[in-house]
């Protein structure tokens, strides 16, 4: 990773609402043929499915946004499945692979084929907004997970150690975070990382990185990490936005003179 | 209905083989049908544990490959009548056997047994990936180390990603005293992290070496120790009994608070 907090690595699958249905988009396929990411790629699915706030009404359909991914028919098949765990119907593959479309055309799914020139403008959202809508996630985020999404996540659960989540805003966590927080991630200063209780092995803000003390103090309370003039700093969360406002011409936060 | 349990950690070393000899023996003496699964394919000793190594003619693979029915592979416990092994083969021909295999495999022996028990490798990589298929149930073995704890929790999310959602936890190698001095983790701590329900708690104690050196589970010891009525603890409550925990604590009893919560089995 940058110190823009850029990563070669793409995120991961997304759960987003689209007018009439739910977009489910994968990440592009590695760029070596060879490398098979199906078991993390579904570990991923299966997190952001059963973690997500169900925005959705039983039943409603689903657009798999492909991209130039191979899926056979017992992949789509197992998609179909777990979407179907959740009270969603798959309906849908958009896809630029012909073998792909090929599978969703037989197994009897509606196929969308952009070009592969046209951008799926409905699957990034950042040409337009900033940010997506924020994700609302209820569960444990476990050692060797990573969450990215391109907004606010805003989490009801533990961070444990070894775990990862990365926001484009910022990162509320009602729970223990103890594994790694990274807000901001393309860039945003003013953004913060609030947790019930702050262990985090290591906070990134934008292009910050602080090391949190291997010692934690015995009485934990509600902390707000965020760029002050000299770094990361950690406060009590109760009282943060009366007396602290975000400078932009410093690009940190600093406490309000009276 | 057959109970089909994975017994796994993540990190190496930490007690698997160990528990599923010693749970599958107990089930079996308390009147249960046992299937014990190695698979552990290339490291095979759970055939060692129960002191079966001599026994073993043909393995999984063979079965696999036709070259023997799944009966004559099966290996039939020298003490208990309902307990039987299905070797893994002692080759590396790790890629040999597919998850559909193994799935098949246990669906064979769910119909013929009460519990089919399958002691998975270390790691996440495929042993491992082909030991979770077939599971229903799954019991996390750590120890009270950070790293161990770490790679619980990492497959910890695996298995629910692969829909197992009953999944308990052993915590094995507790040394009170360390814990006490705070060197050591404590259950609580570990609980803290990994949040899933506790099953049991053994002891560090040197007889659990030497069980597995003789291929005699503590579990069928004529006096039990320590680490073995805490390993028949397990057992008993795998079959629903409500076994209050073992206090090893007990020489300790400033620290019987930090006991307490065990006492109270886990809501969920
Ligand atoms: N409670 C205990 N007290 C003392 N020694 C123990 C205890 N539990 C296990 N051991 C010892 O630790 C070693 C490893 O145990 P075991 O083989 O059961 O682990 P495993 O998780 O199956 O290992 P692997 O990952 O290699 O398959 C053995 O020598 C065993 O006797
Ligand atoms: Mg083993």
């Amino acid at each position: 990773m940058n110190q823009n907090g850029d990563t070669a690595q793409e995120s991961p699958v997304s759960l987003q609402r689209n007018q009439q249905e739910v977009l489910l988009t994968f990440p592009p396929p590695p760029s070596e043929e060879t490398i098979d990411d199906w078991g993390e790629l579904w570990q991923n699915l299966k997190h952001r499915l059963n973690g997500s706030e169900r925005f959705w009404e039983s039943g409603a359909f689903v657009c798999i946004q492909a991209r130039d991914r191979l899926f056979d028919s017992s992949k789509l098949s197992a998609i179909a499945q777990a979407l179907a765990e959740v009270g969603l119907t798959l309906h849908c593959v958009e896809t630029t692979r012909r073998q792909t479309a090929v599978a969703a055309a037989t197994a009897g799914y509606s196929v969308r084929q952009p070009s592969p020139t046209t951008p799926l403008t409905r699957s990034s959202p950042t040409q337009q907004f900033k940010q997506q809508e924020p994700l609302y996630l209820k569960n444990t985020i476990r050692s060797g997970t990573e969450v990215r999404h391109e907004g606010t996540i805003i989490l009801v659960g533990d961070v444990n150690p070894g775990g990862a989540v990365m926001a484009y805003g910022d990162i509320i966590i009602w729970g223990r975070l103890r594994g790694l927080a990274h807000a901001g991630l393309k860039g945003d200063r003013a953004c913060r990382i609030l947790s019930l209780q702050l262990q985090a092995t290591q906070l990134r803000i934008a292009d910050v990185v602080a090391r949190t003390p291997s010692t934690h103090p015995a009485q934990l309370q509600p902390e707000i990490a965020y760029i002050a003039a000299d770094g990361i700093r950690i406060t009590q969360g109760l009282d943060f936005l009366k007396t602290y406002h975000f400078v932009s011409e410093k690009q940190f936060w600093q406490e309000r003179s009276f | 209905m057959s109970r089909i349990i994975v017994i796994t950690s993540g990190k190496g070393g930490v007690g698997k083989t160990t528990t599923t000899a010693n749970i599958g023996s107990a089930l079996a003496r308390s009147g249960k049908s046992v299937a014990v699964i190695d698979a552990d394919f290339g490291l095979r000793n759970l055939d060692l544990l129960l002191g079966l190594e001599n026994r073993v003619v043909y393995t999984a693979i063979d079965v696999i490959n036709g070259e023997c029915r799944l009966e004559q592979a099966l290996v039939k416990d020298k003490r208990q009548p309902r307990l039987v092994l299905l070797p893994a083969a002692q080759s590396r021909g790790k890629e040999s056997i597919t998850r559909e295999q193994m799935k098949e495999i246990v669906t064979r022996l769910s119909a013929k047994f009460d519990y089919v028990i399958i002691d998975s490798p270390a790691g996440i990589e495929m042993g491992f990936q082909n030991a979770i298929a077939p599971a229903s149930e799954a019991l996390i073995v750590t120890t009270p180390e950070v790293a161990a704890v770490r790679d619980a929790d990492r497959v910890i999310g695996l298995l629910e990603a692969n829909s197992i959602n009953n999944i308990k936890l052993i915590v094995n190698r507790v040394k009170p005293e360390m814990i006490k001095a705070d060197e050591m983790m404590s259950v609580d701590d570990i609980l803290e992290i990994l949040a899933i329900p506790l099953i049991g708690i053994i002891p560090d104690n040197q007889k659990v070496i030497l069980s597995s050196n003789r291929g005699e589970p503590l579990v069928l010891d004529e006096k039990l120790s320590t680490p073995g009525v805490t390993l028949k603890n397990i057992a008993r409550r795998l079959n629903g009994e409500d076994v209050p925990f073992v206090d090893l604590m007990a020489s300790q009893e400033n620290f019987l608070n930090r006991l307490r919560r065990w006492f109270t089995e886990p809501s969920r």
